[in-house]
């Protein structure tokens, strides 16, 4: 064992830092681990904004916002997790203010807020375009503040459970290369998303889903994991995301013929309609001939030059970029792209999952204040409000537990692992079942689902698993070989999306994000209203069901 | 489209060091990054770079294309390979080589950290809603909350080259980010930490960490600001800001700089007189203008007029910094029509 602490968090993005923070701050002796140096996390690519019932720019409360959450989610989320999550955002916006958080302002000086997807009220807090940047930012701010142990480079690629608790984390050293065991007395899972299992996605190279993978493999449930969302503006053809913020500013979604198509899908919503509703609009009109080459336009331009630079800047930048247009003179081509995992590893209100020791926060988890789909906005409030609940939680736990221990059989078997991995010399690498995996995962199981495809897919990935046994990588060497670290993501993916087809074959009706209009259009309260739940046995996925907590709202028929 | 490149590669196993010419099939919208990929995909998988995003907000993929430092994500190959052109590879300047186009980052955040870079509010108890700042307020420090930190300016650092101790662009940019926002109370502190040796006065101002920022940080107008503060606050111990105060003052007085008296005011009488040797070599190459009788600009009326203007608008301090050219240039570059608009919205 290198070293050990009370808590370690693997992952050092909004969720990560604010849980480190919060730990740090209750007593215990807490460490970051982060295959990435904290400010790259992909938390610093949310652009729109951070939801809470401030009540700045309207007449708002937490119960509105609840509500607004727990509709949008199509009553697949946990309404006591959405409850939590939607009382403590304001006063954890005003902490991050507190800690130098650069939000917008209104001309009367408090933190501005502006219209985001599905929601009642303008309640969506931001700093311009770069929300995420300036929180990642401000957190690492504090985490330098607070001087916490941060594992640069650090690759988190096994847990190490011992006597029926997670007791560390086994990784690969990027920079000097070798397996290290951290040992913890708790662990908080922060790794963030999956979106790399897809082509067209807004997600980082990071976001590979390890954090899932990681719990999975140690016999921890993944909770709707078919529950993936695609962002309706996602800048074509890189997929880089374009913010919901351009839609809350006021921008137009137009077909090939000029017309505004929401007003056939959402009408009274129109541009803020949920996400899956307007991403499902796009793709019929794409199917239906009606896209310019797979693409439709999103249209800035009637919000003046002025508003664009202001709020917009950073959009505006990507899209000279990446797609060439300036949104000031020219509409934006967008399509539907992967976004964010609704599913992850299932956790409580506090972050606990049903492994001793274990906690998970942020995207990777699912404490489910998301459901079936997810309101923008609510991502990065969901990271920091769970992400300091999670350190909470396993600060106290950490500090009334005194041991630590590390059997060398674990440590052993992962170097016998490693050493297959690197010692192989014949054979296929890695790159190209990364790529039909991400191919094919888009055209089986992306907006619109068929029972075919899906069962097509599970036989897809079944295949690209088998050649993932005998992958070989190029760099067998130690200092900065992320060759290697490479093909042990491609294996996290891999088994992720075995779970996500076997998930989503299991849920025969359409809510949010899962979307069956060939064989079970509607949804089906009676049979479906609960979770899927996955877990790993025999090398093969099993699922199960968990019932939906409903505390005050009975699910109704969602229009937008 | 066909895509060649030439990147600098390092083993440091090995300690080997080669230009090695890679040539790959990529589409036509790729960019630095995608073409990197696909050489490590199909060619060669020990290439080593950093990457996350691809959407120039993380800032892990700094590296030199043809020796100016980019973001691999930010540049668009069709362009240069439509020119035939076959760029070189390189890692980032300034910074320690560990593999191909890794570099060491270690010492570039222990200077950041040493601005202690976090918001000292002032109390301990935060009151129980958001502090009150108008938009006009937190203005100044919004090109320096754009900051990625990706190292590409302090790869161009002409005086961290010469001094690898100078806190460096990033670092210093970072600094004004806290000095320049309305709830820091600790700015003076930091002016007087920032104005220690290889702090702010050790910039040679040659506007490469500007040119080269990908985000429009322009973090040499942070270095301004920060001592445009500093003089404002009364710290003017350097020698730097000795100089831009007599700089002011000659230029209020006669209306002209007296570039005689320029030097014993910035480096006292007792330093000045050692240069002698110097001073009479520069005169007797007609470098230096005779000290009596003292210039005097002949017209001093409109000078007066535009500094009364610039006080009357109360800009002193940061506020009296202008902001790059670069984003003067972005405009240009979106046509004429945007840059009147932008003139309007500008103050």
């Amino acid at each position: 064992m290198e070293a050990k602490h009370d808590v370690l968090v693997v992952g050092a993005g909004c969720a990560g830092m604010r849980a480190a923070i919060e730990a740090f701050d209750a007593g215990a002796d807490v460490a970051l681990i982060s295959k990435i140096h904290p400010v790259r996390s992909h938390s610093g690519a949310a652009e729109g904004g951070i939801n809470a019932a401030l009540g700045n720019a309207s007449d708002d409360n937490p119960e509105k916002h609840a509500f607004d959450t727990v509709k949008g989610s199509d009553y697949l989320g946990d309404q006591d997790a959405i409850e939590v999550l939607c009382d403590e955002a304001p006063g954890d916006v005003y902490e991050l203010e507190h800690w130098g958080c650069v939000f917008s302002r209104t001309p009367d000086g408090r933190i501005a807020q502006r219209p985001f997807g599905a929601a009642g009220e303008p309640r969506t807090a931001y700093a311009a375009d770069i929300t995420g940047h300036v929180l990642v930012h401000v957190l690492y701010e504090q985490v330098m503040k607070r001087d916490i142990r941060t594992y640069e480079e650090y690759f988190a690629w096994k847990l190490v459970e011992s006597d029926g608790r997670c007791q560390g984390v086994i990784c690969w050293d990027i920079l000097n290369g070798g397996l290290k065991t951290i040992g913890a007395k708790t662990v908080i899972l922060a790794t963030g998303g999956a979106g790399r299992l897809y082509t067209g996605t807004t997600n980082a190279y990071s976001c590979t889903g390890d954090g899932m993978a990681m719990a999975l493999r140690v016999g921890v449930p993944l909770k709707d994991m078919e529950m993936m969302q695609f962002h309706p503006t996602t800048l074509s053809p890189s997929g880089v995301l374009i913010t919901e913020g351009c839609r809350g500013e006021g921008a137009y979604l137009l077909n090939a013929d000029g017309e505004r198509f929401l007003e056939r899908y959402a009408p009274n919503a129109m541009e803020l309609a949920s996400r899956d509703v307007i991403s499902r609009a796009e793709q019929t009109e794409i199917d239906e001939g009606r896209g310019i080459d797979g693409d439709v336009l999103l249209d800035l331009r009637h919000l003046g030059a002025e508003r664009i630079l202001e709020a917009l800047h950073g959009t505006r930048e990507l899209s000279m970029t990446f797609a060439g247009v300036d949104p000031i003179q020219d509409p934006i081509p967008v399509r539907p792209g992967a976004h964010y995992h609704m599913g992850g590893v299932d956790t409580d209100l506090w972050g606990k999952t049903t492994l001793d020791g274990l906690y998970a926060a942020g995207e990777c988890a699912c404490v489910s204040a998301h459901g079936a789909n997810r309101l923008g906005g609510n991502a990065l409030m969901e990271t920091i409000t769970y992400g300091r609940r999670a350190g909470q939680a396993a600060a106290e736990w950490a500090l009334s537990h005194t041991t630590v221990a590390v059997p060398e059989s674990t440590v052993s078997d992962a170097e016998r692992d490693l050493a297959a991995l690197l010692g192989r010399e014949e054979g296929e690498r890695p790159w190209a079942i990364r790529d039909e995996m991400a191919q094919t995962m888009h055209e089986n199981f992306g907006v619109f689902r068929r029972e075919h495809q899906m069962e097509a897919q599970g036989k897809i990935i079944g295949g690209l698993r088998e050649r993932y046994e005998k992958v070989v990588v190029d760099d067998k060497g130690m200092i900065f070989n992320n060759d290697v670290t490479q093909a042990l993501e491609l294996g996290f993916l891999l088994e992720l999306a075995a779970c996500m087809v076997v998930a989503g074959l299991a849920r025969k009706e359409s809510r949010g994000a899962h979307s069956r209009p060939y064989d079970y259009p509607s949804r089906d309260d009676e049979s479906f209203m609960k979770h899927t739940m996955v877990t790993w046995a025999g090398g093969t996925p099993k699922l199960d069901w968990a019932p939906v907590r409903v505390t005050k709202w009975e699910p109704q028929e969602r229009k937008y | 489209m066909d895509v060649a490149l030439k990147i600098w590669r390092y083993d440091p196993e090995s300690g080997q060091r080669e230009l090695k010419r890679y040539e790959v099939e990529a589409p036509e919208w790729a960019c630095l990054l995608d073409v990197l990929d696909l050489v490590k995909d199909k060619v060669d998988g020990t290439l080593a770079y950093r990457k996350s995003c691809r959407m120039m907000i993380c800032g892990s993929c700094g590296m030199r294309m043809d020796g100016r430092a980019v973001l691999a994500c930010k540049e668009r190959m069709k362009p240069i390979v439509d020119r035939g052109h076959v760029p070189t590879i390189s890692a980032m300047g300034n910074m320690p080589i560990l593999k191909d186009l890794v570099v060491d980052m270690g010492p570039f955040w222990s200077k950041i950290r040493a601005m202690k870079p976090w918001l000292e509010p002032g109390y301990e108890e935060y009151p129980e809603k958001e502090s009150r700042i108008s938009p006009a307020a937190m203005q100044p420090i919004q090109k320096e909350a754009l900051c990625i930190m990706c190292g590409c300016c302090v790869s161009e650092c002409q005086s961290m080259e010469s001094d690898p101790e100078f806190f460096g662009p990033a670092a210093l940019a970072k600094g004004f980010r806290f000095v320049g926002d309305p709830r820091d109370k600790a700015n003076v502190e930091r002016l007087e930490a920032y104005n220690d040796e290889h702090g702010i006065w050790d910039c040679t101002r040659c506007y490469f960490c500007n040119e080269r920022c990908p985000k429009g940080v322009d973090p040499r107008d942070a270095i301004a600001k920060l001592g445009a503060e500093s003089v404002k606050e009364g710290i003017d111990r350097d020698m730097g800001a000795k100089h831009a105060k007599w700089f002011v003052h000659s230029a209020k007085t006669t209306g002209w700089l007296r570039e005689t008296e320029l030097v014993p005011k910035t480096q006292g009488v007792v330093r000045a007189l050692k240069d002698y040797k110097l001073a009479i070599s520069l005169a007797k190459h007609g470098k230096v203008p005779p000290p009596f009788p003292p210039h005097v600009a002949k017209d001093q009326k409109e000078a007066r007029a535009l500094r009364e203007l610039v006080s009357a608008q109360g800009r002193d301090g940061a506020a009296g910094i202008v902001q790059g050219e670069k984003g003067l240039a972005h405009a240009v570059h979106a046509g004429e029509e945007e840059l009147e608009r932008r003139k309007e919205i500008r103050p």
